[in-house]
């Protein structure tokens, strides 16, 4: 999940517009938490899986990807049946998978630029009544996805260090170096944003 | 394409293009971290195509390279690069005058190589269209072409450092800056990299402790508490530096 934002490719999810895609999960996800019978929960669950395996992803690589919240979902469907009911455990569980594969099947076919860029031109009327600067809030975005990879790999060299010199696993012997790496990153990540020119000029869409 | 070459210009057509170059002065310039001194009263006037910086760690030399592009402004004194303020005229220098930080994760802001490129020639005002045509150019000129679809973190660290390299070159900077650039790189990288900072025409630079990496330069500066204690050649200024270490 860590690496989830696609590469560019040609299946149709792919050339879809980014907006309309978004805007498409968006409304799947409503739509899903209004729909509580467990046959249509279990057909959008279907669906959505092969939406997601027409972009070219196998069955296996499908299940490695989302290995994580699939395990989160299998959880909540046997707390539910345990301490809820077999009803709720039923719409529960596909509901949740529907969402997961929806939203995987659309990060998996859009690039960061397009999300970035879409991100952006959805900020302009917002930007436009000085609510928001929206350059500024889709480089926060991407430079989330660029570094969140980058910070998991930082922590597990942290805990490997601190297990060659013998010391035990302790959260907050971890976090305490992480996040002071991290600040001394992101001050050097932000001069070099600086001195890569951002922000962009007013009229960034002229030729130059 | 034609050129027309206004007469008495004194450069014809076949002439080679006239190498970027800027003139870099620093008139007495002083610079305070967090009340430490890091530049002490630097005076220069870098004009040379190939300038080489030595000095020990905390001697002042990233300080250098980021008062020239206003990451850093003076506490005394004044820089200029072609006559523009680095600090009042950030986007002007910054157009022309790239840095390459000595590691490049931290320089590479977006997940895949092209939307990289693309992000510095945005900022820089090349309009979309410019934008495909300048990256894949800036990476044919380093061989990398081939990486334009790749994810940053599948590449080795000196494809990084290549990629960052190329993401200076698409701005068409005249001067480039580099921080220690062979610090985080094997012998084979290291060497290739050498290879190719040797063919750049455009101005350079270079903050090292790969000294080899100085030795035909035309220009090599020694650091030390911020202050310049040797410029001149480079065999003399690297002998001067290995003496003062100790
Ligand atoms: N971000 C910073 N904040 C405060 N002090 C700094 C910072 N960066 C460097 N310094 C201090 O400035 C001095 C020069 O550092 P620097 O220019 O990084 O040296 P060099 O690159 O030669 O190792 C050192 O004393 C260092 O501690
Ligand atoms: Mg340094």
């Amino acid at each position: 999940m860590i690496d989830g934002i696609g590469r560019s490719g040609a299946t149709p999810l792919h050339r879809l517009p980014t907006g309309l895609k978004l805007a498409a999960l968006a409304l799947v996800a409503t739509a899903l938490f209004f729909v509580d019978r467990p046959d249509v929960l279990v057909g959008a669950a279907l669906v959505a899986l092969l939406g997601l395996r027409s972009t070219g992803r196998r069955f296996r690589e499908i299940a490695s990807d989302l290995a994580l919240p699939m395990t989160v979902i299998a959880a909540l469907g046997v707390v539910d049946l345990v301490f809820v009911d077999v009803a709720t455990a039923a719409s529960v569980v596909p509901r949740l998978l529907a969402l997961a594969f929806a939203a995987h099947a659309v990060t998996l076919t859009t690039t960061t630029a397009e999300l970035t860029d879409t991100f952006e031109r959805a900020l302009g009327p917002f930007e436009r009544l000085g609510l928001v600067d929206a350059g500024r809030a889709s480089l926060t975005l991407t430079l989330a996805l660029r570094f969140v990879p980058l910070i998991v790999e930082e922590a597990r060299e942290i805990r490997e260090a601190q297990a060659a010199r013998g010391l035990g696993s302790h959260p907050i012997a971890v976090i305490v170096p992480l996040v002071v790496r991290t600040l001394v990153r992101a001050q050097v990540v932000a001069d070099a944003i600086d001195a890569r020119g951002f922000p962009p000029p007013r009229n960034s869409n002229n030729a130059k | 394409m034609s050129v027309i070459v206004p007469a008495g210009a004194g450069r014809g057509p076949g002439d080679p293009p006239e190498p970027p170059r800027q003139t870099i002065l620093f008139d007495a310039v002083a610079v305070a971290r967090e009340g430490r001194v890091a530049l002490d009263g630097v005076t220069l006037r870098l004009a040379e195509a190939r300038i080489g910086i030595v000095g020990l760690n905390g001697s002042g030399k990233s300080t250098l390279l980021k008062t020239i592009i206003g990451l850093v402004a003076p506490s005394a004194g004044r820089v200029t690069v072609d006559g523009l303020d680095p600090s009042a005229q950030a986007r002007a220098v910054r157009a022309t005058t790239g840095l390459l930080f000595q590691n490049p994760d931290n320089q590479i802001v977006f997940p895949i190589v092209a939307d990289d490129l693309a992000f510095g020639l945005k900022n820089h005002g090349w309009s979309k269209a410019e934008t495909r045509e300048r990256a894949q150019a800036a990476l044919a000129r380093l061989g990398i072409e081939a990486l334009a679809a790749r994810r940053i973190h599948e590449l080795s660290g000196g494809e990084k450092q290549l990629v960052a390299l190329a993401g200076l070159l698409a701005v068409a900077p005249k001067t480039l800056l580099f921080d220690e650039p062979t610090s985080q790189l094997d012998l084979r990288n290291r060497n290739r990299l050498a290879r190719l900072m040797a063919g750049l025409p455009e101005q350079l630079i270079v903050v090292a402790h790969d000294l080899d990496l100085l030795a035909d330069f035309e220009r090599v500066l020694v650091l030390e508490d911020g202050r310049v204690v040797f410029d001149g050649a480079a065999a003399a200024a690297i002998a001067c530096h290995r003496e003062r270490a100790g």
